[in-house]
C-alpha cells in the first residue's frame, strides 16, 4: 500500500520528455502488448519482491484521491455546490427576517407567491344581480306576481320606483368596479411581493456566495502574505553579506571564517610579512594582536551587525586604516565599541613605545596560529559558526570574559 | 447440462451492455453446456420494433429462438407511467402497467420460457427491468438464475421486483455495489448469489501506433468509449474537458468512440472517431493516456474492464458507486466528483506516468484475477453445481390480487432508491451469502 509520502514522491517525477517530442506522451508501442514486455522500458524494476513488499509499493487510490481532494480544498477553500449555497442563503434569509416583526407564515406565503404565477381573477360581487323596474314585483308565486302586476299602476300613483332601481343598479356597477380594482391591486401586490422575494432571495444567495468567496480569498491573501513575508526575509538574508569583508590587516590569526581549517605554520611568515608597516615591529605585533581580538570580536554578533550594515565600513575602515580605535586594546570584557574608542585615547600606548617583554616573548613562544585557531574553535564553537546579521544600531552586549589565547600576562601590561 | 439464456435482444451486432453481456456468457458457457438463447425479434431498444425474423437461427454457433414483440413502445405512455411510478405514490398495478409499457412484451417468448424450464437445467435471465426477465423469471422460477444488471435507477425501487428478486434460484451480480443495493432494497439475502460480472474479448496484441496513424492521433489523448449521451455523463464530460483545455496549456485531446446521441461540441481538442471496429477500439484504447468514464449509473462498465485488461488507467465518475468501488478495489484508476477534481485527477495521471503505469498494471491484475473468462466460467459453473446439488424450491411470491394490486400504497421508486445507502463497497473479492 502506497502511503501518502510515497504518493507525494510520485509528484516530482519528471518524464523523459526530451526523448519524445510529445510532452508526457507514453511510448505507444509498449502499450497493449500483454505480457512482461508490455511496458518495456517504463516497467519498474523486475527484482523479485515479497508479497508484502509488493503490497507496500502499491498505490492506494483511496489515499491519492483523498490527498488530491484535500489539496483542492486547501487551494479553493470550501467547495459548495449551487444547491448548498441556496440552502445556506435560505437559512440566512430566515435569520435576516426578524420573527418579532414578520408575521409567522409570511415567508411561506412569499415563497409560494414567488413560485406560483400571480393569477388572481377579479372576484364577482356577492349579490351580483341586476335591479330592473320589475324586480320589486318578482316572486315565484304566479298568482301573486299577477296581482302585483295588476296593482302596480296603483302603487305608482303614490311614488316612482324607477330612481330606486337606477340607484341600486348604479351601486351594483360601483361594487363590481371596486371588486375588479381590488383584485387587480391584489394581483399587482402579489407580483410585487414575488418580485421582492425573488430579488431578496437572489441577493442573499449572492451575498452568501460572495462571503464564501471572500473567506476563501482572505485565506489565500493570508497565505500569500505569509509567503511574501518569508520571501522578503529570505531576500534580505541573501542580500546581506554572510560575513565581514576581508580585512587586509589580518595577518596571522583567525580569518573571517573561524571555523575554517587551521593555518599551517608556514603561513605565519607570509602573514607577518604582510603587516601594516606602521611603527616598530613590537608595535606592529601589538596592533596585530589587537586586530586579532577585534577580528575575533567581529565574529561576534555585535560585529556581525557591523558587517551587515553601515558599521561594516567603519569596522573595515578601522582595521584597514589602522586608526586609533583599531589599536584599542581594552579588556575583552569591556562594553560596547563606543566605550572602547573612548578608552583607547586614554590607554593606547604611545607610538613607538616598546611592547612588554612578556608579550614579545609570547609572540615568540606562542604555539602558533594553528594552535590558536584550534583553541578558539574549541572554546567558542558557537561564535565561530555564527553568521547572522544583527541590526547595526543595536549596542554590542557586554562581552563575557573571553578566553584570550594570549597569556594573562598581557592584560596588565595594556593597562 | 442444458441452459436457456433469455434476453430482450440478441444479435452479433448489438453492442448494448446487457445484450453483449448475455452473448458473451452464452458463447463461453457453450463450451461447458448445451446453450440455447431465447429472445425477441427486436433490434431497437427504444421502439422494440420487430426487425429480425421470428424463428430459430444461429449466432456465432449458438442456437437462437426469436419471438415477435406484441406491440411497440409508446414513448409518451411510457414517460407518463414512468413519472407516476417513480415520483408518486402508486399501486402495484401501476408498476405492472409501467412494465408492459416499457416492454418488450412477447407472450410467445414467455410461453417458451415456461416450456424451457421443463427441458433445461437452468434458465439464465438478463436485465431485471425488462418485461422478458420479469415474467420469464416468474414463468421459470424454479430454475431461474437472474443476472439483474441493475444500476442505481428508480426502477429498482419498484415493489413488484421484490418477489422476483426473492423468488429466483440464484442471482449473478455484476458488482458488490449492485448486490448491496438490491439486498438492502428487497431483502433477498437468503437467495444464493455471487458477484461475478463479465469478461471481455481482449485481443492478444494491440497496435496503438497503427491507430494513431489511421486516425491522426498525433497528440496525447484521453478516451471515452460508449454511447455519447447525457445519461452517460457526456455533457458533463464535455463541460469539464473544455474548461480544462482552456485552462491548461498541455497538449491533450479527448477522443470519442461510440454512437452520438448528444451533439458533440466543436472544439479543437475534442476528436470524434465514430463507430470503429473492435480492433481499432482496442488499438486506440491502448494508446490512450487514460480512459474516461463519466457515467453516473453503471452496473458494471465493460469498457472500464477492457481498459484495465490492456493496462490503461481510468478516470471515472466518483458519483457512480460502482465505478468508484471498482477503482478502489482494483487500485486501477482515479475518480472525480466535480470539475476541479476532474482537472486535478487528470493532471495527476498525466504528470505522473509512473503512477499511471502502476494504476494500469493494477487494473490489469484486477481484471485477470476477477474477470478473465476462466474465472467467470468457473463461477457460473460452481453456482450451477451448487444449485443442482439442492432441491429446487418454489419461492416465488404470487402477484397481488385485483384489489391489493390497486391499493395505492407503493412509495415512489425514486424515493425508495434515494433512501438506500450510497457509496462504494471497499472489500474486494466475491461475497457469497448463501
Amino acid at each position: 500500500m502506497l502511503t501518502l509520502p510515497q504518493f507525494r514522491g510520485y509528484l516530482p517525477i519528471e518524464m523523459a520528455t526530451d526523448q519524445h517530442p510529445q510532452s508526457g506522451r507514453r511510448q505507444h508501442f509498449h502499450r497493449g502488448r500483454r505480457g512482461q514486455e508490455r511496458r518495456g522500458d517504463r516497467r519498474p524494476s523486475t527484482a523479485p519482491q515479497t508479497q508484502e513488499q509488493g503490497k507496500a509499493d502499491q498505490p492506494d487510490v483511496d489515499q491519492i484521491v483523498k490527498d488530491i481532494k484535500a489539496r483542492i480544498a486547501q487551494r479553493h477553500g470550501i467547495d459548495l455546490s449551487a444547491q448548498q449555497i441556496q440552502e445556506l442563503a435560505a437559512r440566512r434569509l430566515e435569520a435576516i427576517l426578524d420573527p418579532r416583526t414578520v408575521k409567522p407564515g409570511l415567508l411561506d406565503q412569499l415563497r409560494k407567491a414567488a413560485g406560483a404565477p400571480a393569477d388572481i381573477a377579479p372576484a364577482a360581487p356577492a349579490d351580483a344581480y341586476t335591479f330592473e323596474d320589475h324586480t320589486i314585483y318578482d316572486t315565484h308565486n304566479g298568482l301573486l306576481r299577477f296581482l302585483r302586476k295588476l296593482l302596480a299602476p296603483v302603487l305608482k300613483l303614490f311614488f316612482n320606483p324607477n330612481p330606486i332601481a337606477a340607484a341600486l343598479n348604479a351601486q351594483v356597477r360601483v361594487n363590481r368596479e371596486a371588486s375588479r380594482r381590488e383584485a387587480e391591486r391584489e394581483r399587482t401586490q402579489a407580483e410585487w411581493n414575488a418580485l421582492h422575494y425573488t430579488v431578496l432571495q437572489r441577493l442573499v444567495t449572492e451575498v452568501s456566495r460572495v462571503s464564501l468567496e471572500m473567506q476563501s480569498l482572505s485565506l489565500r491573501v493570508e497565505s500569500l502574505a505569509t509567503r511574501a513575508d518569508f520571501a522578503e526575509r529570505r531576500i534580505r538574508g541573501l542580500e546581506a553579506p554572510p560575513a565581514a569583508p576581508p580585512m587586509p590587516a589580518r595577518t596571522f590569526d583567525t580569518p573571517a571564517t573561524p571555523a575554517g581549517p587551521a593555518r599551517q605554520p608556514s603561513d605565519i611568515g607570509t602573514s607577518t610579512g604582510t603587516g601594516t608597516g606602521t611603527g616598530t615591529s613590537e608595535a606592529s605585533e601589538g596592533r596585530r594582536r589587537r586586530r586579532r581580538r577585534r577580528g575575533r570580536r567581529g565574529n561576534l554578533p555585535g560585529s556581525d551587525a557591523a558587517g551587515a550594515g553601515a558599521p561594516t565600513t567603519q569596522t573595515s575602515g578601522d582595521l584597514a586604516d589602522g586608526d586609533e580605535e583599531a589599536f584599542d586594546d581594552g579588556p575583552e570584557s569591556d562594553g560596547p565599541e563606543a566605550d572602547d574608542s573612548t578608552r583607547s585615547s586614554l590607554s593606547a600606548p604611545a607610538p613607538g613605545a616598546p611592547e612588554p617583554a612578556a608579550e614579545a616573548s609570547f609572540a615568540d613562544t606562542s604555539p602558533g596560529p594553528a594552535s590558536f585557531a584550534a583553541i578558539e574553535s574549541e572554546r567558542e564553537p558557537e561564535k565561530a559558526l555564527r553568521f547572522e546579521p544583527l541590526p547595526a544600531a543595536e549596542p554590542v552586549p557586554a562581552d563575557p570574559p573571553q578566553a584570550d589565547p594570549a597569556p594573562p600576562t598581557s592584560e596588565p601590561s595594556d593597562r | 447440462m442444458k441452459l436457456a439464456v433469455v434476453v430482450q435482444r440478441y444479435a452479433a451486432d448489438i453492442g448494448g451492455g446487457s445484450e453483449l453481456h448475455a452473448r458473451y456468457i452464452a458463447e463461453h458457457l457453450a463450451a461447458h453446456a448445451e446453450v440455447r438463447v431465447l429472445t425477441t425479434c427486436a433490434r431497437d431498444y427504444v421502439t422494440w420494433k420487430n426487425e429480425y425474423p421470428a424463428g430459430e437461427t444461429t449466432v456465432h454457433g449458438i442456437p437462437v429462438e426469436r419471438f415477435a414483440v406484441a406491440r411497440e413502445r409508446d414513448p409518451r405512455d411510457f414517460a407518463r407511467r414512468s413519472s407516476l411510478v417513480f415520483d408518486e405514490t402508486h399501486a402495484v398495478a401501476d408498476e405492472l402497467a409501467w412494465l408492459d409499457s416499457q416492454g418488450p412484451v412477447s407472450p410467445g417468448l414467455i410461453d417458451r420460457v415456461r416450456r424451457a424450464s421443463a427441458d433445461s437445467d437452468f434458465v439464465i435471465l438478463f436485465s431485471l427491468r425488462y418485461h422478458t426477465a420479469f415474467h420469464g423469471a416468474r414463468a421459470a422460477a424454479a430454475k431461474a438464475v437472474l443476472v439483474p444488471t441493475t444500476e442505481r435507477d428508480p426502477a429498482l425501487g419498484l415493489e413488484m421486483f421484490g418477489p422476483v428478486l426473492r423468488g429466483v434460484r440464484a442471482i449473478m451480480y455484476n458488482s458488490p455495489e449492485e448486490r448491496a443495493l438490491i439486498e438492502t432494497l428487497h431483502g433477498n439475502r437468503g437467495v444464493p448469489g455471487v458477484t461475478v460480472g463479465v469478461g471481455s474479448q481482449i485481443p492478444e496484441e494491440t497496435d496503438p501506433s497503427r491507430a494513431a496513424a489511421a486516425f491522426g492521433l498525433d497528440r496525447p489523448y484521453v478516451l471515452y468509449v460508449g454511447r455519447i449521451d447525457v445519461n452517460k455523463g457526456c455533457a458533463e464530460l464535455f463541460d469539464y474537458f473544455t474548461q480544462y483545455a482552456g485552462r491548461s496549456d498541455r497538449p491533450l485531446d479527448l477522443v470519442l468512440i461510440g454512437t452520438p446521441v448528444l451533439p458533440i461540441p466543436e472544439h479543437p481538442s475534442i476528436r470524434y472517431l465514430g463507430y470503429v471496429s473492435d480492433q481499432d477500439k482496442y488499438d486506440v484504447l491502448a494508446g490512450a493516456e487514460a480512459l474516461v468514464m463519466p457515467s453516473y449509473f453503471e452496473s458494471l462498465s465493460m469498457v472500464l474492464l477492457e481498459a484495465w485488461a490492456i493496462g490503461v488507467p481510468v478516470l471515472a465518475n466518483g458519483r457512480c458507486d460502482v465505478l468508484a468501488g471498482q477503482c478502489l478495489r482494483s487500485n486501477g484508476g482515479l475518480f472525480y466528483t466535480n470539475g476541479r477534481e476532474f482537472e486535478a485527477m487528470l493532471d495527476t495521471l498525466l504528470d505522473n506516468p509512473a503512477l499511471a503505469d502502476e494504476l494500469g498494471e493494477n487494473g490489469r491484475a484486477f481484471y485477470e484475477a476477477h474477470y478473465e473468462w476462466p474465472v467467470i466460467e468457473r463461477t457460473y459453473l460452481d453456482m450451477f453445481e451448487r444449485l443442482a446439488a439442492g432441491e429446487p424450491v418454489e419461492r416465488m411470491e404470487p402477484l397481488p390480487g385485483w384489489l391489493a394490486a390497486r391499493a395505492r400504497t407503493a412509495r415512489p421508486g425514486a424515493a425508495v432508491v434515494d433512501a438506500a445507502p450510497r457509496g462504494p463497497v471497499r472489500e474486494s473479492g466475491k461475497r457469497d451469502t448463501a
